[in-house]
């Protein structure tokens, strides 16, 4: 006899909407066959709950309460008006309103030499060829139920290219926007490709102009050729209703730089999905980011790390603040193949508990084959020292104010890699804004 | 100024204090001798309001008004300073924008507006010159990789800012070496004036060859129990504290 697991609303929501759905989804019949066999696969195995461990601290089962409508357009006077998450950046910004590029909204006056931007629902629409092989993902990562999801909805992206040594000054900002009501899901997936010798700063930016249920995923995936320079820097904004998941795919290629951040401030259930591979030798990255979190919201942060190539250096930093009966998850996993010796990473993540009620969850996991290795990693978990309040106290300053000033002393650390003037100070401001509120 | 009156406190089941009796009058300095375990700097942190210590009698008055349920951040801006004797690092603060927020909580409370910038790092170079601390330390988190000594001048940096009207000084010359107590001293005899006091608590007697005070007590097991002029302290010096510790015992 086998089993009919009973299906969540989500899951009957999510049953009903594919079939409708999947011709009139942007691609030929090859995407078509690729989101039919990502769809099947979640409505084979259901939503993950607790007991799959990548979904251990994060029951999608159980949080997932709905699976909203397909996001409409949007009403474009509230998209032009909405005030930027990050000011004076001088950034690029390309708008993704409701899960659709706007190029109307979006800024490609002169477009710098080497740098090329396109839709990718027209992409997958006349059938481009390089755009459906970058859908054709490693088994582990196409499994993954946000990716699978992703896969099977997607409605548009970018398709975002940068020609070998082409030095790209003004950072690229994806400006992710949800408007309207009542609440719908967006899917979105960008293909960025960065030659050899080139560098990108891409900063993303997700938001919701209404306080409703909205379900974003965003999976972006960015290759690093030999010797490039990309940093990637991702403010996620939601409001508490929200929900939110991204995927970053990044491999780096050999010598290249990457460097990643990402901000969690928003959304009452956020995911944040990194895989991410070494592919070639001598290469760099960081991965760092912040988690924010009061009130019963949750945010999980899953870092899958293939240190796939020889002599890589990696450090990996997330720190998260947890108020309330908030809750954060930090799963970071690192692989070491054989091959890979002289590979040097450092994995830390550390929990502030604000109240009595706050859980922080971190689970580091490294896998080491090769050898000649260095690989750490340490997780801390704590509430302000009562010593360092004691002595800001001591000095006048009220405990409100004194416990702002740790706090932020505690994200600085991560916060201060942010290279990019403009996003570190807007991030800072939120920090701040959510700081004020919480003494308010 | 600070009357503190029969004064019995305990962490956990531990009495320390066991009815202490103080009486300081502006522009008094007075210095607290005693041995190891005296309660000296127990009497330092509930002066200034650390939660861990639990005052079970008695009352510490400041300008008159008691101070034991204040908030330390209440009893700063009402004119308490504690010279930690062991000043806190605190990763990521800056110096300066931990000294801005402190003044500005004492100019707030005070009804004054805030400085602005050119005026607050005016005054704090003044004070930090005087003190040879240097605009490098200033840049760094609030007392990180600073020596014994920096971090001792630190505090009497904040203290010349904050202007407090008691200051207790605890064990402010312990990790000092003599060029370093000399400046800190001068830094401390320069805030002397007729209506601040000083409670200056130390071991030895070399402190109090630069900041001479005016009375001195010793303090053993809890309470005080001798008071007398500088001579006092020369006397210490001389013959330790045996005599009162095993008064203490009997």
């Amino acid at each position: 006899m086998v089993a009919t697991p009973v299906r969540t609303p989500a899951e009957q929501a999510l049953a009903a909407r594919y079939p409708a759905e999947r011709t009139s989804l942007p691609g030929t019949a090859d995407v078509i066959a690729i989101r039919d066999a990502a769809f099947g696969g979640v409505e084979k195995s259901g939503l993950p709950h607790r007991r799959v461990e990548d979904w251990k601290y994060t029951d999608l089962r159980a949080r997932l309460k709905t699976f909203p409508p397909a996001a409409g357009s949007g009403d474009v006077a509230r998209i032009l008006i909405a005030a930027p998450a990050v000011e004076g950046d001088k950034a690029r910004r390309l708008v993704i309103a409701n899960g659709r590029y706007r190029p109307e909204l979006s800024d490609l006056e002169d477009l710098e030499h080497g740098l090329s931007v396109f839709s990718l629902a027209t992409a997958l629409e006349a059938g481009d060829a390089t755009a459906i092989a970058a859908l054709k993902l490693d088994d582990a990562i196409a499994s993954n139920t946000a990716v699978a999801l992703n896969t099977a909805f997607m409605t548009d992206g970018l398709v975002i290219a940068v020609a070998d040594g082409a030095e790209i000054g003004r950072p690229v900002e994806l400006v992710h926007i949800a408007e309207g009501e009542p609440a719908a899901s967006t899917a979105v997936r960008h293909l960025v490709t960065v030659g050899k010798g080139a560098r990108l700063t891409l900063i993303e930016t997700i938001e919701s102009l209404d306080t409703v249920a909205h379900h974003s995923n965003i999976m972006t995936m960015i290759e690093v050729g030999e010797g490039a320079k990309v940093d990637h820097i991702r403010l996620q904004l939601e409001p508490d209703e929200a929900v939110s998941m991204t995927s970053l795919v990044a491999k780096i290629g050999r010598e290249a730089n990457f460097d990643t951040f990402n901000a969690a401030l928003g959304a009452g259930l956020a995911r944040a999905q990194i895989f991410a591979e070494f592919v070639g030798r001598d290469a760099q990255a960081g991965f760092r980011g912040i988690t924010m979190l009061s009130g019963r919201r949750h945010a999980d942060t899953t870092l899958s790390l293939i240190h796939g190539a020889e002599n890589c250096q990696s450090r990996e930093l997330y720190k998260a603040v947890i108020d309330g009966e908030a809750r954060s998850a930090f799963a970071g996993r690192i692989a070491v193949p054989a091959h890979a010796q002289k590979t040097d990473a450092r994995m830390m993540t550390a929990s502030l508990l604000l109240s009595e009620e706050a859980e922080a969850d971190a689970k580091p996991e490294l896998e080491i084959f090769a050898d000649d290795v260095q690989c750490g990693h340490g997780a801390t978990c704590g509430a302000i020292d009562e010593d360092l309040l004691f002595y800001l106290l001591s000095r006048g300053i009220p405990k409100a104010e004194a416990e702002s000033m740790l706090i932020l002393a505690f994200l600085g650390e991560a916060i201060d890699e942010i290279q990019n003037q403009a996003v570190h100070d807007a991030l800072i401001h939120r920090v701040e804004g959510w700081l004020k509120t919480r003494a308010a | 100024m600070l009357e503190i009156k029969n004064l019995h406190a305990r962490i956990g089941d531990r009495e320390i204090l066991k009815g202490l009796t103080l009486t300081v009058k502006p522009g008094e300095v007075h210095a607290i001798m005693g041995p190891n375990g005296a309660g000296k700097s127990t009497l330092s942190y509930i002066l200034a309001g650390k939660e861990d210590y639990e005052v079970t009698e008695g009352e510490v008055l400041l300008n008159g008004a008691s101070i034991l349920d204040l908030e330390p951040n209440e009893r700063s801006v009402a004119g308490l300073f504690l010279a930690f004797q062991y000043p806190i690092e605190i990763p990521g603060v800056a110096t300066m924008t931990f000294l801005k927020a402190a003044l500005n909580s004492h100019r707030k409370a005070k009804g004054e507006g805030e400085l602005t910038t050119p005026e607050f790092m005016k005054l704090v170079k003044g004070v930090a010159e005087k003190l040879n601390i240097t605009s490098d330390m200033l840049k760094r988190p609030v007392n990180v990789g600073f020596s014994g000594g920096e971090k001792k001048r630190a505090e009497i940096m904040q203290m010349a800012l904050l202007q407090p009207s008691i200051c207790i000084l605890d064990e402010t010359d312990s990790g000092l070496d003599i060029d370093a107590l000399k400046v800190v001293s001068e830094g401390v005899n320069a805030l002397r004036s007729p209506d601040r006091a000083f409670v200056v608590i130390t071991h030895y007697q070399r402190l109090l060859d630069h900041i001479v005070p005016d009375i001195v007590h010793v303090l053993s097991d809890g309470r005080i129990v001798r008071t007398g002029g500088p001579e006092l302290a020369l006397d210490l010096e001389k013959n330790g504290y045996a005599a009162y510790v095993a008064n203490a015992a009997a």
